[in-house]
This record gives C-alpha cells, structure tokens and sequence, in this order.
C-alpha cells in the first residue's frame, strides 16, 4: 500500500491560517453596520436640535407684544406636535438681568435651565 | 521519534471544524441581517439636513428684516400655500456640488393654536409631491415667531408657530 504523501501539508495549513483570518476581520467588518444603527438611533433619540430650538424661542418670547398668547402657544403647540411638556417661567427681573427658568421633557430626555440674560 | 504521519488527518479535522462554525454563525445571523435602506443612518441624515435647511431659512439678514421663512408664514394664510417656501426649501436640500439636482421630496406645513379654545391646527405652506402613505418620511420641526392673525385672533400679533416638514426621497 502507497504510503500517504504529505509533501505540501505546511502549504495547506498556512493557507487554511490565512483564510480564518480574512473569515474574522470579515466579522469586524460585518459590524460596522450595527454601529451606525445604534449611533445614528442614539442620534435620532437625543433632542438636541429639539431642545436648543425651543429654548430660542422661549428667549426671544421676551420681545415680543404679547408674551402671555405666545408663552401658551409654546407649551400648548410643544406637548401636542413634539409630545414635550415645556414650562418656563415669565421673564423676571434680578440685578438688571432677565431670568427665565426652562423646563423640557419628552419622556426620555429632561432639560433644565436657569437663563440669565447678559 | 516525532511522527508526522497524523498531520494531514489533523488538518483535514480542522478544516471541517472551521467549515461548520462558519455556518453555523452565518445560520444565526441571518435572521438579523442590517442592510443600509434597515438603518436609521440615512434617516438621521435627512433628518439634519432638513433642521438645518429650516435654520438657514429662519435666519434675517439683519436685525431690521424677517427672516424668509417668517416672511413666507406670514404670507401665507391657512388653506392656502406659498411657492416661494418650495422654491427656497427644495433648493436648500436638493442643491449638490455635481450637476443635476437630489431626489428628495417634502411637504411642508405650520401648526397653530386656536386662542379660542387651545386647540393645535396645521396649515398647509406646500409640497413637492403629495404624501401617498408609503413614504418613508423623516419630520423637522422649526419654531418661528410670526406676527400673523391667524384663526381665533381679532387682530394681527405676535405669535408662536411651529414650521413642520415631512421629508422622504424616492
């Protein structure tokens, strides 16, 4: 009986080596798709753009002629359009700055502020 | 004395050890396969471009003018629409360096408050294409004070209104 020929076994085992390395830097690969998910879900998630537009408005509520109308449109418009509570106190007075105290919350995210005018 | 006749029986158990792994795990995974149209990435993309095209537009030139996007809510009255907003809105998201323009589409409107009984009513300003239910839409929203009679008012004043937009691309 021929005896088995074993010539080439290195060739054959560094090729097997090579190709479970590319098989595992595939999966590292096939991960990046996971993490723009989840970065771009945490994104979505987080109200900044949200937050730092109400806030402006509520600012510049200072200035208008009829803050009360438009102190109610900001919170009626928010809870039921953006799902937030948003409560703020009228502008107040102290040391000649103008202090306003914001409140947001949609559920997941809360801000808090104590603005003082420059 | 090392004997090497085994190693080629070795290799060969190995191999099919890698084989059945490899599917195993691709078994498994395919129940739970991300490909670009399942993530949210291009969602958040459109997304911010849509708060930051509504930005530029809410943005006076200076301190004496309204800003456009104002402008175009105060000219416009509920149940009408306004084609310069399109004009302006479409150009701002659709623009790119190349020639020819993006596909994105939108449709555009304000919500008001009712100062006679609270409640919240949206007012058309326009669209690039009529919503047909199977768009996959992103919303961006823009705070804007107006001074505007709108319904329930006696008279034009001061008012906050929020600019909503629907955006998909097809």
């Amino acid at each position: 009986m021929a005896r088995l020929n074993d010539d080439a076994q290195w060739i054959i085992l560094m090729g097997f080596l090579i190709s479970f390395s590319f098989f595992f830097l595939a999966l590292v690969i096939n991960q990046s798709t996971i993490v723009g998910q989840t970065t771009a879900e945490s994104v979505i998630e987080f109200p900044k753009n949200d937050i730092r537009d109400v806030r402006g408005v509520i600012i510049s509520s200072v200035n208008v002629t009829n803050p009360d109308i438009v102190r109610s449109d900001i919170t009626v418009i928010s809870l039921n359009r953006k799902n937030a509570v948003v409560n703020f106190t009228p502008p107040q007075i102290k040391d000649n700055h103008t202090v306003i105290n914001i409140h947001y919350n949609n559920g997941v995210t809360e801000f808090n502020e104590n603005w003082t005018s420059l | 004395m090392l004997n090497t006749d085994g190693q080629l029986y070795t290799i060969e158990g190995f191999a099919a050890a890698l084989i059945m792994i490899a599917t195993a795990y691709l078994v498994v995974n395919a129940t739970s396969v991300y490909t670009a149209g399942d993530t949210h990435i291009s969602d958040m993309q459109l997304e911010a471009l849509g708060i930051d095209a509504l930005k530029v537009m809410d943005t006076n030139e200076s301190h004496l003018s309204k800003s456009p996007l104002r402008d175009i809510i105060e000219g416009t009255p509920p149940g009408a629409q306004n084609a310069t907003f399109g004009a302006n809105f479409w150009y701002l998201i659709n623009n790119r360096t190349q020639s020819g323009a993006d596909h994105i589409q939108y449709t555009a409107s304000y919500s008001y408050r009712n100062t006679t009984d609270n409640s919240v009513s949206s007012a058309f300003i326009n669209a690039s294409r009529n919503l047909s239910g199977g768009e996959h839409a992103v919303r961006a929203t823009k705070w804007v004070v107006v001074n505007k009679q709108l319904p329930g008012d006696s008279a034009a004043h001061d008012r906050a209104v929020l600019v909503e937009v629907l955006m998909w691309r097809d």
